[in-house]
């Protein structure tokens, strides 16, 4: 099976994470890069497929030069080999333009299955892998936890609300969006980082893949949260407040 | 005069028969020396070269020498009584070699001592001392082997039977020679029987643990001679001990000398709590894989002869290779096991995975947000090292995140505040990489350790002081893998040096501390905690403390891989301070602290307070000063 696993380079969680002067984006110096958690997800299933099954993983990702060191760890946790779309201009494009970039390196290679994380850590828009299956004409499933090679095609299961899974048999080639958990991550090795060394990893230009950089949705402002704290009292005997209590932990704070 | 002095018999004459026969005896012994010594003495030089080894500077190998093989110094300091047994046969093997040629040269008919010479005499004698002493000794060491019998010399060998019986036939053939005059059937007889014996024993020597009566001398010389060190890997095929071909000339060397004598064993706290670890058997285990696989073989390291499971319970405290009398490195073989599984991504351990992708991705060993760390120093308003300050206080990551660790950073900085001592706190820190470096995974290592050699050249960080031993040994030993790291010092060092000036606040409670191996075995600091926490009260010993302390069970990544196999080795460290009577358990650890905190808790009422020997010494500052 031929798999293209497309990630994404966020800002690192524990990265100080500060609004640029504009207002536009963040800062980007001096912040640490990982790769997204869910498409970390959609890398490890698509290793474990290989294993099982045989085939090829390539990997592939959009950004700046900085993606680079991704992509290598990527590489390096066992991918095959791997596709660089340089493009300074990330920022710029929405998810629309993104898709078209990815989905016109993934064209000529035509593979049997393409994943990629459910969302971004960063924008969290949850649209680019279906965009790619729009632009590539492939059936997609969204929120996968778990990927099962059948004669026929796929069966995927499915993440829904309240704890409920959905099972779906869907045929090939398809592209999936993963949701982080499903499986267990492998850690980096050393001897990954030395054989990832001698692995392919093409370069492209964004330019050279003929795809439109104008953007239909465009960001206007972003601004941090802000911080509020409530405290409630539970008035009453402890026996209303604590059924007070499993009352807002089970509607509101949705723990129970 | 000369009569006064006892005189050995030397039989004067020996038939053309007899001279053959010996010939032909002694080279059938040799043959059975060197067809099993040959085969090993190959495979230890066909392991591959040390990468890091240097035989520069001498100094310190030519003083373990003398030290430890000479003077048996650590044989007979880590075990008094058989040691001094041990002692007194290698000491009259040392006296009887000038003895044995002459002895055999006696035959050949160029015999260089005579007994009836002022030289000769004077020698035999003085050897004679040396095989009273061998006999006495030998007989000692059959008894506690074959009567008494301690659990760690494993299962009964009838092969050490008898070479303490052939050694204790070499002295009384010797002595007795003392008894009889020349020329007699008797002094022939005794000739041909301490002959006899002799050859016997030679072939015996490779076929049993007694080859490190061979190889040990060696082995101790060319030791690494840094405690527990771990060497760097070499070149880009070096994921660690993997197979066969990663075992070195040195680590073979090592294999085929282990003497079976179960000090490792008996000292270590995974074999003592019911776990499958026993170092004894890690390295027969190489020695058995050597025999049957031999160097340079593809055959993983963990599989016949050992255990994943084994090699990922040490906690590297260090005890067996503090312990051990022939110079075995057992911290860098078993790190360097876990190195192969760990670097090629053949460990597979839910925790353990866990540590590894939240080092890859955050900066601490707790999986916290480095945020919190902020928040913390923001509110304790703790200065920042801006590199015009004396010390940089490295909090690490059980200083910044583990509040027990908070506690005590917070203890020492009222103490250095109350000393004047400027210091700041670095604005981010990752991890040292302490527990990834012994868990083996080189590759987070050495991002951790570069990263943070970075940031100290950035800020210009030139004297670190930190409360965790653990942090202190990677910074000075580890880092040097990849750069100059600062100076590094431990709070214990510094809160001693300034003991004068630091209040003394006597309590009624007695107080036992606790040595931890990273301070203690890794870094030779035994008195100055113990000064330290003496400010506060009398101090009582544990029956294990200064070398021979029993580890807290934290150490080697293994407080983060979750609940151990049998008993909790916390635990029984813990029942062993608290039978002490003593009022507080004092540490100078905040791994140490965090184990012992819950093996006390476990005890309930009555437990002795656990503090550390800052915030024993924090309590009796003036209240209010210096807040």
């Amino acid at each position: 099976m031929k798999i293209v696993v497309a990630i994404k380079q966020v800002p690192d969680r524990d990265a100080p994470v500060r609004i640029a002067a504009d207002a536009k984006w963040i800062e980007e110096r001096e912040l640490q890069w990982a790769m997204n958690e869910p498409d970390a997800y959609a890398l490890e299933e698509a290793l474990q497929l290989k294993e099982k099954h045989g085939g090829e993983v390539i990997v592939l990702s959009a950004g700046p030069e900085r993606v680079g060191s991704t992509i290598r760890e990527a590489l390096a946790k066992g991918a095959d080999r791997a596709i660089h779309i340089v493009c300074d201009d990330l920022n710029a494009r929405d998810a629309l333009g993104v898709a078209r970039l990815l989905a016109a390196a993934i064209r000529p290679e035509n593979p049997d299955l393409v994943l990629t994380g459910l969302q971004s850590e960063d924008l969290g828009l949850g649209q680019t892998g279906v965009i790619l299956a729009e632009l590539l004409g492939l059936p997609h499933a969204t929120l996968i936890l778990h990927v099962e090679k059948t004669d026929a095609g796929l069966k995927v299961k499915r993440e829904l609300e309240e704890g409920w899974f959905q099972s779906i048999e869907m045929p090939l080639p398809a592209v999936l969006t993963m949701q982080s958990g499903g499986n267990k991550l492998r850690y980096a090795t050393l001897m990954g980082i030395k054989r990832a060394k001698t692995k392919e990893l093409r370069v492209v230009n964004a330019a050279e893949l003929g795809v439109e950089a104008a953007a239909v949705v465009t960001l206007e402002q972003i601004s941090a949260p802000k911080k509020q704290k409530s405290t409630q009292i539970l008035g009453g005997s402890a026996k209303e407040a604590v059924a007070a209590l499993v009352e807002k932990l089970k509607t509101e704070a949705r723990v129970l | 005069m000369m009569n006064l002095l006892p005189t050995l018999a030397e039989p004067e004459h020996f038939a053309f028969w007899e001279t053959g026969l010996f010939v032909a005896l002694a080279g059938a012994s040799t043959y059975g020396f060197w067809r099993r010594f040959g085969p090993i003495l190959s495979k230890i030089l066909q392991s591959k070269k040390d990468p890091d080894f240097h035989l520069f500077p001498i100094g310190k190998r030519a003083w373990d020498f003398v030290w430890e093989v000479l003077l048996q110094a650590k044989v007979i300091r880590e075990r008094p009584l058989a040691g001094v047994a041990h002692a007194l046969v290698f000491w009259a093997f040392c006296a009887f070699a000038l003895v044995t040629l002459n002895h055999c040269a006696v035959i050949l008919g160029v015999g260089f001592l005579d007994p009836a010479g002022r030289v000769g005499q004077l020698y035999f004698d003085f050897a004679a001392i040396f095989a009273v002493g061998c006999a006495v000794g030998i007989l000692g060491l059959f008894v506690r082997r074959f009567l008494v019998r301690p659990r760690w010399l494993g299962e009964l060998s009838w092969g050490s039977g008898l070479v303490a019986l052939l050694i204790f036939a070499l002295m009384a053939t010797y002595l007795a020679a003392f008894f009889v005059t020349a020329p007699s059937g008797a002094v022939q007889a005794l000739w041909w029987a301490h002959t006899l014996t002799l050859l016997a024993f030679l072939p015996l020597i490779p076929h049993t643990k007694h080859l490190h009566l061979v190889l040990s001398p060696f082995t101790v010389f060319l030791s690494r001679g840094e405690f527990a060190h771990i060497p760097p890997l070499s070149g880009d095929e070096d994921f660690g001990l993997v197979a066969g071909k990663d075992l070195t000339q040195l680590l073979s060397l090592q294999a085929y000398s282990c003497v079976e004598c179960g000090r490792c064993m008996e000292h270590c706290p995974a074999n003592a709590t019911g776990k499958q670890l026993n170092p004894k058997e890690i390295v027969l285990g190489l020695r058995g894989y050597l025999n049957e696989f031999g160097p340079g073989s593809e055959e993983p390291l963990l599989g016949k002869y050992n255990t994943q499971e084994a090699a990922f319970e040490c906690t590297t405290c260090g005890a067996c290779e503090f312990q051990c009398p022939v110079g075995i490195e057992h911290v860098p073989i078993l790190v360097g096991l876990r190195r192969g599984a760990v670097n090629t991504g053949v460990w597979e351990n839910d925790y353990g995975s866990k540590l590894f992708l939240a080092l890859e991705r955050g900066s601490n060993a707790l999986s916290m947000a480095a945020a919190e760390r902020d928040k913390f120093v923001e509110k304790q308003a703790l200065p920042i090292f801006d590199g015009t300050q004396e010390y940089c206080l490295w909090l690490g990551c059980m200083g910044a995140y583990d509040p027990q660790g908070r506690e005590i950073v917070l203890a020492l900085v009222r103490v250095m505040r109350h000393l004047g001592a400027s210091f700041g706190v670095l604005r981010k820190e990752k991890c040292t990489g302490d527990s990834v470096r012994r868990l083996g995974n080189d590759l987070l290592f050495q991002q951790l350790a570069e990263a943070n050699l970075e940031a100290m050249a950035q800020n210009r960080v030139k004297k670190i002081i930190t409360i965790c031993p653990h942090c202190v040994r990677t910074i000075q030993k580890d880092w040097k893998e990849f750069g100059t790291p600062p100076e590094v010092e431990h709070h214990s060092e510094f809160l001693a040096r300034f003991a004068s000036q630091l209040p003394s606040a006597q309590n009624e409670k007695t107080i036992v501390f606790h040595d931890p191996c990273y301070l203690g075995r890794y870094r030779g600091v035994y008195e100055e905690p113990r000064q330290v926490a003496a400010l506060a009260g009398d101090l009582v010993e544990a029956p294990r403390s200064h070398e021979r302390s029993f580890c807290c069970g934290a150490g080697g990544g293994l407080a983060f891989l979750g609940e151990e196999k049998g008993e909790r080795v916390s635990k029984v460290r813990a029942e062993e301070l608290a039978a002490t009577g003593a009022g507080v358990v004092a540490a100078a650890c905040p791994f140490c602290n965090t184990m012992l905190r819950d093996a006390l808790a476990a005890r309930g009422e009555g437990a002795p307070e656990l503090l550390d020997i800052a915030q024993l010494v924090a309590r009796g500052l003036p209240k209010g000063s210096a807040e």
